[in-house]
């Protein structure tokens, strides 16, 4: 399927849930869905578009909201499932009995972000240390790293 | 010149641990590939061993990472006197692209003291042997 | 060749700190836990701090190994966000390097793997002959790892008729000496029984799983990044995707021994029609507004890096994926009903870009819960003295 007849479909087949669809580029197809829609157009990705494979999912911090980019790819298209969560109450329900290999991906933005991913079947951190203290999310634009100062061994500090 | 440093070399024999403070493996490839047959650092004595307890020279790479800080000093901890040091690459020696970052604490240096500084991104193996057979001679 | 091979007593091969935890019962693992965050160093936080063409250099160093690939995937994603379209020569002396890279990378991998399985000769060899890569690569951009060719809107540097020659004839002697070794591997039926049957991961198991590279291609899933999303120059020269059916370590390596030929066959088509012209354009300070996703085939398997832009002279937010991340589900599946003498094989076998071969790993009885850590050089010690002492499996055939 070239990207235009699969936007085309795309339309037919979640018709409102949709809430839009974008093609800036060859082989690039970005959706955007409401967070209560995401299990049900992900389960269609993957059993009508041949999206079984999630590349990763990406957060952003886009100041009043949190953004989610799921990156799927089919052997015809790149689609990236989009979905906004509001900052003051950030939840997301879980792919993974849809996809299980999006378990790591999950971890990440839970502890990136602070975003409460629901159902995930193992809630420990990813790649933060042991001993991080809870509530930092270090990607969130609004939390700054202070170095400690350094010691120069045998020299100025 | 030559003879001196072998004699040198063979009566020292070091052996190495090879420690990863959490580097893109970049300099520890290169540590590696120093012992293989076109740089061989083995002609001079100078073993890689697995364990702490059996070495005398720790080289380490990498900037320090805070999940890996206790292993390093545990590890510096329980390699036996007479120890030392070599820093392995800019990571090691202040941390290169990454100063600034979260997760990092800065160079080697910071955690445990250093006796012999390899400068490079990553560091050549000839430089690597270099330092090793220069703290050699200083010992 | 009149080289002496010198076989130590111990080539931990990679390094690089990793923590596993399985759960045994007897000799056979029934549960894996991975520990990451060792390595972890803010990359993506930090991006944000610095301008475009410094994160050339970040992104190159979150791998060794593969830090073409991430600053290739890198650029690839700010010359969509700028609109930019390099020249051919440069697009061509990009992928060149690309190849280049993934010929070393196979190597090293290749010589680990001997390693792993006892064959250390193997290792020294295949080292060995990775030298010729990496003078070649020094020669083309002036350093064997972190290469730094591109920039935004080409390469830096420009390859000359002298340096065409001598890459040809460095590829045609790797071809040689590449070609013998896989022959030895045919007469190695020790070799071949170790690596037989081991890291079992079904077709199923491995989409659902979201495998990807080497890995996913040994269980007969035919996606390869440069087929099915050409990027650049891949869609003008003629290579085959290389998979196998056999879904265990036997399957990874001849998928690599494979992709090694198939990127011979390639580099000498680049070189041979390096087309003439520049080889770069001039890069905007500023990108416009926008995002983009961009994929790349590293040797390790599918990398995605996504850059997002508000039109400043920085990104917005740049987001990593690294191929290895992806092969964790699956290297816990496999992991999982084999043996624990076979640890150190299956984790190298994904070809790790954080392996390292002195990482203990944390054996839970799964009677009654008491704990030991066991060091891997002990465990590969197990395995090759179980190796030894087994009978060699008749059925196990080099499929070449």
């Amino acid at each position: 399927m070239s990207d235009i007849e699969i936007v085309e479909s795309l339309k037919r087949d979640l018709g409102a849930r949709a809430l839009e669809i974008a093609n800036p580029d060859r082989r690039r197809i970005f959706l955007k869905v409401a967070p209560a829609e995401l299990v049900g157009a992900v389960s269609l990705l993957r059993d009508k578009y041949d999206c079984a494979y999630l590349a990763t999912v990406t957060g952003l911090d886009r100041g009043e909201a949190f953004e989610l980019l799921y990156h799927f790819a089919s052997p015809v298209a790149c689609v990236s499932v989009r979905t906004e969560i509001p900052r003051t109450a950030p939840r997301v329900a879980s792919i993974c009995a849809v996809i299980p290999g999006a378990i790591l991906y999950e971890r990440e933005i839970q502890e990136m972000f602070g975003i409460a991913v629901e159902g995930i079947p193992d809630p420990r951190r990813l790649n933060l240390p042991d001993d991080w203290p809870d509530g930092q999310y270090p990607l969130r634009k609004d939390w700054k790293h202070v170095r400690p100062a350094e010691v120069i061994p045998g020299g100025k500090s | 010149m030559l003879n001196k440093l072998t004699r040198w070399s063979r009566i020292k024999s070091p052996w190495i641990l090879h420690l990863n403070s959490g580097a893109c493996n970049a300099c520890d490839i290169e540590i590696v590939a120093a012992l293989t047959p076109r740089f061989d650092v083995e002609r001079f004595g100078v073993l890689l061993k697995a364990t702490p307890r059996h070495a005398d020279v720790i080289i380490a790479s990498g900037p320090v990472t805070r999940q890996i800080r206790d292993r390093i000093v545990r590890i510096y901890e329980q390699t036996p006197n007479p120890k030392f040091v070599i820093a392995v690459g800019a990571c090691a020696m202040s941390g290169c692209v990454y100063r600034g970052a979260y997760n990092i604490m800065g160079g080697i240096d910071q955690v445990i003291p250093v006796d012999m500084y390899v400068p490079g991104c990553p560091a050549r193996p000839d430089a690597i042997v270099d330092g090793v057979v220069k703290l050699l001679g200083k010992l | 060749m009149s080289f002496e091979i010198p076989i130590g007593p111990q080539h931990p091969a990679l390094k690089e700190p990793i923590s596993l935890r399985m759960t045994v019962d007897g000799e056979v693992i029934t549960g894996v836990d991975i520990r990451l965050g060792y390595n972890h160093r803010g990359v993506e936080k930090l991006a944000e701090q610095k301008t475009w063409i410094q994160n050339i250099y970040l992104t190159e160093r979150i791998c060794g190994i593969c830090s073409h690939s991430h600053a290739t995937c890198y650029v690839q994603a700010v010359e969509k966000l700028m609109e930019l379209l390099p020249p051919r020569r440069g697009l061509y002396i990009r992928y060149l390097v690309s190849e280049l890279e993934r010929v070393h990378s196979h190597l090293l991998w290749l010589g680990v793997a001997g390693h792993e399985a006892g064959f250390d000769s193997f290792f020294m060899y295949t080292w060995r002959d990775r030298e010729i890569v990496m003078d070649l690569l020094e020669m083309i951009s002036g350093n064997r790892v972190h290469y730094a060719i591109n920039t935004i809107g080409g390469v830096r540097r420009d390859i000359d008729e002298g340096q065409k020659a001598k890459i040809l004839e460095g590829v045609a002697t790797l071809r040689k000496r590449s070609e013998y070794y896989f022959a030895i591997g045919a007469n190695e039926p020790s070799f071949v029984a170790r690596i037989a049957g081991v890291g079992m991961l079904s077709k199923e198991q491995a989409v659902s799983l979201c495998a990807v590279g080497p890995v996913a291609r040994a269980s007969g899933v035919a996606r390869d990044v440069r087929k099915e999303d050409p990027y650049a120059v891949y869609d003008e020269l003629d290579f085959e995707l290389c998979t196998a059916d056999s879904c265990d370590v036997l399957g990874r390596v001849v998928v690599r021994v494979k992709e090694l030929l198939e990127s011979y066959k390639m580099i000498e088509q680049m070189v041979r029609n390096l087309p003439d012209g520049d080889i770069a354009v001039k890069a905007p300070r500023k990108a416009k507004p926008g995002e983009a996703v961009s994929r790349y085939e590293a040797p390790r398997g599918e990398n995605i890096h996504y850059v997002k832009s508000s039109g400043a002279d920085k990104p917005e937010r740049l987001k990593v994926r690294a191929p290895t991340l992806g092969n964790y589900p699956a290297t816990i599946e496999m992991l999982k009903k084999g043996f624990i003498a076979d640890i150190p094989l299956i984790f190298a076998a994904i070809d790790p870009c954080i392996c390292c071969a002195e990482r203990a790993v944390t054996l839970v009885d799964a009677a009654n819960g008491a704990e030991s850590i066991v060091r891997m050089s002990e465990l590969r010690r197990r395995a090759l003295a179980r190796a030894k002492n087994a009978p060699v499996k008749g059925n196990a055939v080099w499929p070449f």
